[in-house]
C-alpha cells in the first residue's frame, strides 16, 4: 500500500470542493426555440427509468418546419447560462442553449476517478465494437476484475463498413481489465472509452480509494 | 430579387457549385455538420449554417427559409436522387427552385423497371428481361425458359442468367444462373434476401451480358423543350462494388479498328435514343443515360442518372461552345432557373481527349475495402494538361472521416488524343505521392496501382 499517486489525492481533493458537473445541453437540429420551460436556477431532473414515467423535465420547445418537439433534460441538476436571446431565434445545430450543474452522486465520483486513474483503451473512430473472442470467453468464465492481460494481446474487434479490424494493446505493462464502457455492436463515437485497464500493482490503492469513496459520500 | 443557392452537399461538388455561382454573380449559402467544420467549402463560404446532417430535408428547407434562398443545389448523393425531396421543395407555402430535372423524371427515370417498360413502349433496347415483378417459382421457371430459348437462339454464344431483386441496386441481391436447374433454388433464396434487405419480394430476371463496354451520353435540357448532348464517356472501369474509377471522353476510340462494328453509327443511334427518351420525358437539366454494349455492337439502355455526375468535368473539358470550354454546373444552374441554352447541338465541338482518375483510400486486392485513417503528405506537381479536384489540404495533416466516401481527390487529365492523354495520365500516378496511416496504424493504401494497371485496359471490352 505505499504506491502512492498524488494526481488520484488532487483529483479526490477537487470534488470534495466541488461536487459538481457541467453538462451543456444542445440542440439536436436547427430550428426556432419557441419557449423556455425553465428559469435559471430551477431545478430539473433526468430520467430516471421507471414505468409510465414522463423522461425528463421539458427545457424548451424547439419548432422546425411546423413540427414542434420538447427538449428534456437527460440529467438531473440546476439550470444555469441560460440564453435567453435565443427566444424565437433561429439557431443552428449543436448550439449550446443552457447548462446543467449536475451533482455527482457517489458511482458518479468513482468513475469519474477511474476514468483518469485507469489505462484507457479509446475508440479510434466512429465503429462498432466487440470482445475478442478468447477474451469474452474468459471474461465470462473468471469475471470481471480478474482477467489478466500483456502488450500485444488482441482485445477488440472494430467493425464498420464491411471491415474488421483487431485492436491489440500497445501498452507495456502487465494489465487486469477493470472496466467495460461499450455494449457490443453499439454504435461509439471516436474517443469515447472503450476498457479501462488497470497495472497489476496499482490494483490494491486503487481498490483502498474506491471504499474510501464509498465512505466518505453517500450513496444514492 | 437576387438569386441565392443553398449548396446542400459536402466535398468536392460543394466545392464546385461555389465556384460556378460566382462566376454567375449568384449568392450562395453553404451547409456543414460537426464532422466537416474544418472542411475547404465551409472556409470558402461567407454565409454558412451547421446543420445536423446532410440527408435532413427538414434542417435544409429550414435553413433554406432563414437565409433566404430561392433555390437549392443538391450535388451528386445524397438527397440529389430522392423525388421527394425534390417535391417538397418546389411544393411548400414558399416553394424553392430545385437545381436538377422535376420530381416526376427523378422517381420515373430512377425506377429501372419503369424505365424497362418506357423503353420497350419507345423501341429503346433494353437488356433482355422481364418487365414486372415474379413472386412465384413456376413463374419465374416459365419466364426464364423463355428467355434463355430465345437469347441462345439469336446469339451465338451462350448467355447466361441473372436473379435480381427487383428493388435492389449497387450489387446487392444478384445471383448468376448458368443452367436452368439451378434456378427455383437460385429464385427462392433471391426473394428470401429481397424480403429481409428491401422489403419487397420482387424479383426480375435478366439476360446476363458476358463482355461488356460501359458508355454513357451526357443530355442536357432546358424547360423551353431545348435539347442537346455533350457527347459521351466511358466508364468501363469499375470497383467490385460497381463504382466508377476511372472515366474518359469521348467514350469511343475513332481511330483504332478494335471494335467489330461501325463506331460512329453505334455512337449516334445510343445518342439519338437517349434525346428521344429526354424529349419524351420533358427533361429539364443535366442527366446520364448509361448504356452496355457487347463486342458485336449491340447496345443496351441499363439506367438513368437524374442529377450532375461526378464525372461531368471530363465531358467538359472536350465540348466548346464558340470556341469557350463549357461548365456543366454552370449550365446546370442556369437551365434551372429557366434561362433558355443559346446554342444548339451545331455550335458544340468535341476537342482531345480527356482521363478522370478517382484516388480512393481503399485497399484494391481485398475486395475494394474502404480504408479510414491520417493523410500526412497528399503531393503532385502541377502540370497545365492536369486538374486536381480535392478537399483533402496539402499543407496539414487529414482525418479521412469514416462517415463519408474514401474517395480523396479527382485528377481530370487532357490529351490531344487518347495516346497522350493515356501518357501524361501515366505520368500524373507516377508523380503522385499519398502517404498516411490507417488508423489501425498500418501504412495507407490507396488504389494508384490499381489505376495504372487498368489505364492500358481502357477501351477493351471486359467480363462484366
Amino acid at each position: 500500500m505505499e504506491i502512492e499517486y498524488p494526481e488520484l489525492n488532487l483529483l479526490l481533493q477537487k470534488f470534495r470542493a466541488n461536487p459538481y458537473k457541467i453538462y451543456p445541453v444542445f440542440t439536436p437540429h436547427t430550428g426556432y426555440i419557441k419557449e423556455f420551460k425553465v428559469k435559471e436556477g430551477d431545478l430539473v431532473k433526468g430520467p430516471t427509468g421507471k414505468w409510465l414515467e414522463k423522461p425528463g423535465s421539458p427545457l424548451f420547445i424547439l419548432e422546425r418546419e411546423k413540427n414542434t418537439k420538447i427538449i428534456r433534460a437527460q440529467i438531473s441538476g440546476i439550470v444555469q447560462n441560460l440564453k435567453m436571446e435565443f427566444l424565437n431565434k433561429f439557431v443552428e445545430a449543436e448550439s449550446c442553449v443552457l447548462e446543467i450543474k449536475h451533482q455527482l452522486s457517489q458511482e458518479e465520483i468513482i468513475s469519474e476517478i477511474l476514468l483518469s486513474a485507469l489505462y484507457i483503451i479509446k475508440a479510434p473512430e466512429t465503429a462498432r465494437y466487440v470482445l475478442s473472442p478468447s477474451l469474452a470467453l474468459k471474461l465470462e468464465k473468471e469475471g470481471i476484475g480478474k482477467v489478466k492481460v500483456k502488450t500485444g494481446d488482441e482485445l477488440l474487434i472494430m467493425t464498420f463498413m464491411k471491415r474488421e479490424t483487431p485492436i491489440y494493446l500497445s501498452q507495456e505493462g502487465d494489465f487486469v481489465i477493470y472496466r467495460l464502457y461499450f455494449t457490443p455492436f453499439q454504435l461509439i463515437q471516436k474517443d469515447q472509452p472503450l476498457i479501462g485497464l488497470c497495472l497489476e500493482e496499482k490494483l490494491p490503492y486503487l481498490e483502498k480509494i474506491v471504499k474510501k469513496i464509498k465512505k466518505e459520500w453517500p450513496s444514492s | 430579387m437576387k438569386e441565392r443557392v443553398l449548396i446542400a452537399n459536402r466535398g468536392e461538388i460543394a466545392l464546385r457549385v461555389i465556384e460556378a455561382c460566382k462566376e454567375l454573380g449568384i449568392d450562395y449559402v453553404a451547409v456543414y455538420t460537426k464532422e466537416d467544420e474544418e472542411s475547404l467549402h465551409v472556409k470558402l463560404a461567407e454565409k454558412k449554417y451547421r446543420i445536423s446532417d446532410y440527408k435532413d430535408m427538414n434542417d435544409l428547407l429550414a435553413v433554406a427559409d432563414e437565409a433566404k434562398c430561392t433555390a437549392i443545389h443538391p450535388g451528386y448523393g445524397f438527397l440529389s436522387e430522392d423525388y421527394r425531396f425534390a417535391r417538397r421543395v418546389v411544393k411548400r407555402e414558399r416553394p424553392l427552385i430545385f437545381i436538377g430535372p422535376s420530381w416526376e423524371a427523378i422517381r420515373d427515370l430512377g425506377n429501372k423497371l419503369f424505365l424497362k417498360k418506357l423503353a420497350k413502349e419507345l423501341n429503346i433496347p433494353v437488356i433482355p428481361g422481364t418487365t414486372q415483378p415474379i413472386f412465384n417459382e413456376i413463374e419465374a421457371e416459365l419466364k426464364a425458359e423463355e428467355l434463355y430459348e430465345t437469347l441462345n437462339f439469336q446469339g451465338n454464344y451462350n448467355y447466361s442468367l441473372m436473379v435480381k431483386a427487383a428493388a435492389g441496386g449497387g450489387g446487392m441481391g444478384i445471383a448468376e444462373v448458368r443452367n436452368l436447374d439451378e434456378l427455383r433454388p437460385v429464385f427462392r433464396k433471391i426473394r428470401a434476401y429481397a424480403k429481409r434487405f428491401f422489403g419487397d419480394e420482387g424479383v426480375i430476371i435478366e439476360a446476363k451480358i458476358p463482355y461488356i463496354q460501359h458508355v454513357e451520353v451526357q443530355i442536357l435540357g432546358s424547360k423551353h423543350n431545348e435539347y442537346v448532348h455533350f457527347g459521351t464517356r466511358n466508364c468501363t472501369i469499375q470497383s467490385l462494388s460497381k463504382q466508377k474509377r476511372i472515366e474518359i471522353a469521348p467514350g469511343f476510340l475513332y481511330d483504332r479498328g478494335e471494335y467489330g462494328f461501325d463506331i460512329k453509327k453505334i455512337e449516334n443511334e445510343i445518342i439519338n435514343y437517349s434525346l428521344k427518351l429526354a424529349k419524351y420525358f420533358k427533361y429539364d437539366n443535366v442527366g446520364t443515360w448509361e448504356w452496355l454494349i457487347t463486342p458485336e455492337g449491340k447496345y443496351f439502355l441499363m439506367e438513368v442518372n437524374t442529377r450532375i455526375q461526378v464525372e461531368n468535368e471530363v465531358s467538359a473539358k472536350i465540348s466548346y461552345v464558340n470556341n469557350k470550354q463549357i461548365n456543366l454546373i454552370k449550365e446546370q444552374i442556369r437551365v434551372a432557373f429557366g434561362e433558355k441554352l443559346t446554342y444548339s447541338q451545331q455550335d458544340i465541338k468535341f476537342k482531345g481527349t480527356s482521363i478522370e482518375l478517382r484516388l480512393v483510400a481503399e485497399d484494391t486486392k481485398r475486395g475494394f475495402i474502404p480504408l479510414s485513417g491520417t493523410i500526412t503528405k497528399f503531393f503532385w506537381t502541377p502540370k497545365p494538361w492536369l486538374s486536381v479536384r480535392t478537399h483533402v489540404p496539402q499543407d496539414k495533416f487529414y482525418n479521412i472521416p469514416t462517415q463519408f466516401d474514401p474517395n480523396l481527390a479527382l485528377a481530370i487529365i487532357y490529351g490531344d488524343s487518347f495516346e497522350s492523354a493515356k501518357k501524361r495520365a501515366l505520368e500524373f500516378l507516377e508523380d503522385v505521392k499519398i502517404e498516411g496511416t490507417t488508423s489501425n496504424g498500418e501504412r495507407l493504401i490507396t488504389n494508384i496501382e490499381f489505376l495504372k494497371e487498368k489505364i492500358n485496359w481502357l477501351y477493351k471490352f471486359i467480363p462484366a
